[in-house]
């Protein structure tokens, strides 16, 4: 399962307060209802997951329970109930890059980092998450998307294993990406 | 921006943006539009906007940088048009930042650089290059709804004004009535572009007729079917011709609330959107009592958060209230009872995006397109080991070899084609002799395949028609809501059968067995998901039966890549 990472801060809220205060406004309970959701996301990007403090506090914002957040933070896929890792690796888990040799990708960060879906690597430095769907750039196949800016497309496990070491040495592979199609 | 109160101030204001616009591309300035979309930002389309900014800039060119949306040619991002007085725009391709310097260099000097071009926009081509539309990628295709993608700054209403939005919610609000605008797009015989083929005027009548209020619109642009991207490219390159859809929509049901529900994930999708609301509200053609017609339209936006059962329409209300997304039994259906309980019309993204087109040009006319009974045009998006990728626009009903083979350009170097994945995870394959079928909803149903929403997945030699079975009903079984048992429980014990055979543990009954645990999960799941899931290994089975039997009987994988003769940990492999 997942590994927890040692640091267990405490976790600010002030700027959900405030993100809260400005943009979560509902007129009725009907909307206050419809504006759950995309409440956890702000706190997901925010804190990089969604803490219990912040579920209580987006439930009080919001007029509803804790349960009712937890049941939306359980059920979709995008959101962390447990820290994440310090680097935030989004593998696509489509057919295009199946099809294009991700599975041996899936394989090699499993066998060489322990990390699988939604897992956090046993240094703290990775966090995974297979993305049951497409991230919309299939002529990079397979690619990965790391901490929600730089792409590596057109990976193989070799090139996989050098931009990993680069990341975890805290740098930042930039992996080309450009036209190998034509 | 004021705020446009009148139809004499919308016609007004119409003039004014396309003189603007008119003078933009007839002055003594370069005009540079640089593609910025999430395909091209992956392949540093923003690096290049930034250095011709600065290059433009130093070289003192006179000049007007624009940022565009993605035109679909993905094979040639990052891209961009450059037209210098005296020539067209000229499209060119593959322009990382390190040819920057050499691009305008060259154009500086007169040489427009045609190794690199991938065409003119217009009618001809210009000093020997051709015109875009004889590129073999654009050639066969018709572009209606990508006609502005690539050409409009997206981010900009006055653009999509200038070049002919909004005329058709114009033509709505003062020229009929909202019968006659369920009409025209019933004459049209426009097919939901979500997958399930349902005429939307039909759904759009049936929302009219249930009393009930307030009624809502809403827009599906969750696209949590992989590797289907068009609409999260429709709403990056041309938000307003959906939006304008949306409320076109709002006015026929007649009613003020029209919701855009995008997927999370689609981060400039949303951006996009969001922004083409907001300038909506301030241009004054959303908001109460639009051009002082009386009728007020409000468009909320809201978000997915990971769950590709809230694509489907029921779920996607549930999730839009703030519950779990998981389906429910029908009827009612969402047309009677939808979204907090009022009759919701429910349509994809594409499906709204055709309405302006229809209202303009009318329902006839769209209906004359493609073929009888699938009539107009389809976003398509086509992967694999192939030459060109990326999103084509193609009449309804063109051949699907000539799709592979001439859009696309078939296979890459090295690579053999082995089929095609249809229909994403709701469908199976065609094999290289199946491909003289017409790429609309009627003539895939028959080859025993689906449309959905127009996302192909071609696949070689190496890839083994077992394991790609096993990853797609994997997909949905990861999906299933599990609110129901035949589908919560099928699937994995479908994938235990594809995970056996695939460890060489299969048993000569085990063909029989898929079948008829297929069956059960198809005739007995609750909603479309469970309803389609074992699709794929039918779909395998169907076009591939000797590679199974190759598992089975001879414990061997033809395409080498299943764990065949590997101590089978089956338990752990089928609970990853």
């Amino acid at each position: 399962m997942e590994s927890q990472t040692s640091k267990s801060q405490a976790i600010d809220l002030a700027p959900l307060r405030a993100v809260l205060e400005e943009k979560f406004r509902p007129r009725d309970s009907q909307e206050a209802q419809e504006l759950i959701v995309m409440a956890c996301q702000e706190a997901q990007a925010l804190y990089g997951w969604v803490p219990p403090e912040a579920a209580q506090c987006i439930a009080d914002h919001l007029g509803t329970t804790i349960n009712r957040v937890y049941g939306l933070l359980t059920f979709y896929a995008d959101f962390r109930t447990t820290p994440p890792g310090e680097h935030f690796l989004w593998l696509c888990g489509g057919a295009a890059c199946y099809v294009m040799g991700a599975p041996k990708l899936i394989e090699l960060l499993r066998e060489q980092y322990q990390l699988t879906d939604h897992g956090v690597s046993p240094d703290g430095k990775l966090t995974l998450h297979i993305f049951n769907g497409c991230l919309g750039v299939c002529d990079l196949a397979p690619v990965i998307q790391v901490d929600h800016h730089h792409y590596w497309g057109h990976l193989t496990p070799e090139k996989l294993r050098d931009a990993l070491e680069t990341l975890r040495a805290d740098g930042v592979a930039e992996e080309q990406t450009h036209g190998a199609t034509e | 921006m004021e705020r446009l109160s009148s139809r004499q101030a919308f016609d007004e204001y119409v003039a004014r943006e396309q003189a603007r616009w008119e003078s933009l591309w007839n002055g003594d300035q370069w005009v540079v539009s640089v593609g910025i979309s999430e395909c091209s930002i992956a392949k540093g389309a923003e690096e290049t906007y930034r250095h011709l900014s600065l290059i433009l800039a130093q070289e003192g060119i006179p000049h007007v940088l624009r940022r565009v949306g993605c035109a679909g040619w993905c094979f040639a991002e990052p891209y961009v048009e450059v037209r210098v007085p005296g020539a067209p725009p000229i499209v060119y391709a593959q322009i990382t930042t390190e040819r920057v310097p050499e691009l305008v260099h060259a154009l500086r000097q007169g040489n427009l650089k045609p190794e690199w071009a991938l065409g003119v926009r217009g009618e001809q081509g210009f000093d020997g290059i051709p015109p875009l539309h004889a590129h073999p990628f654009l050639a066969k295709q018709r572009r209606l709804l990508f006609a502005d993608a690539g050409v409009i700054d997206p981010e900009s209403i006055s653009d999509y004004i200038a070049r002919g939005g909004y005329q058709a919610l114009r033509k709505a609000l003062f020229e009929m009535t909202p019968e006659e605008v369920v009409a025209e797009v019933k004459a049209a015989n426009l097919r939901g572009r979500g997958g399930a083929g349902f005429p939307a005027g039909i759904k759009w009548e049936s929302g009219r007729r249930t009393q009930a209020w307030p009624k809502y619109v809403v827009v599906n642009s969750h696209e949590g079917e992989f590797n289907v991207y068009k609409d999260r490219r429709l709403l990056e390159s041309n938000p307003h011709l959906v939006l304008e859809g949306l409320i076109i929509g709002c006015y026929a049901l007649e009613t003020p609330y029209g919701y855009n529900y995008i997927g999370g994930e689609h981060a400039l999708a949303l951006k996009r959107f969001q922004h083409a609301v907001e300038e909506a509200y301030a241009l004054g053609l959303l908001g109460d009592n639009i051009l002082g017609t009386g009728f007020s339209c409000h468009v909320r936006v809201r978000t997915g958060g990971g769950a590709y059962i809230c694509g489907e329409g029921s779920a996607l209300m549930y999730a839009i209230m703030g519950y779990r997304g998981q389906p429910r039994t029908k009827p009612p259906r969402s047309v009677e009872e939808g979204l907090w309980k009022r009759p919701t019309v429910l349509n994809n993204t594409e499906t709204f995006a055709n309405v302006p087109g229809i209202i303009r040009n009318g329902g006839k006319w769209y209906a004359s397109i493609g073929p009888e009974n699938s009539p107009g045009t389809k976003l398509v998006t086509m992967q694999g080991p192939l030459v060109r990728l990326g999103v084509a626009e193609i009449e309804m009903g063109l051949s699907l070899r000539e799709l592979i083979f001439d859009v696309y350009g078939g296979m890459r170097e090295g690579y053999r084609f082995k089929g095609i994945q249809m229909g994403g995870v709701s469908s199976g394959p065609l094999r290289e002799d199946e491909l003289d079928v017409g790429v609309d909803f009627d003539s895939l149903d028959k080859a025993g395949v689906m449309l959905g929403s127009g996302g192909f997945v071609v696949f070689d030699d190496r890839i083994c028609a077992v394991d790609f079975a096993r990853f797609l009903v994997a997909f949905s079984r990861y999906e299933s809501c599990a609110k129901c048992n035949p589908c919560r429980l099928g699937n994995p014990a479908l994938l235990e059968i594809l995970d056996r055979i695939r460890y060489g543990e299969g048993r000569p009954e085990d063909i029989d067995l898929i079948k008829e645990t297929s069956k059960h999960i198809i005739e007995l799941s609750l909603c479309g998901l469970g309803q389609v899931a074992p699709m794929p290994a039918l779909g395998m089975l169907r076009a591939f039966p000797e590679e199974f039997e190759a598992h089975i009987r001879e414990k061997r994988c033809p395409a080498g890549v299943c764990p065949i003769g590997e101590p089978a940990e089956l338990a752990a492999a089928s609970a990853d």
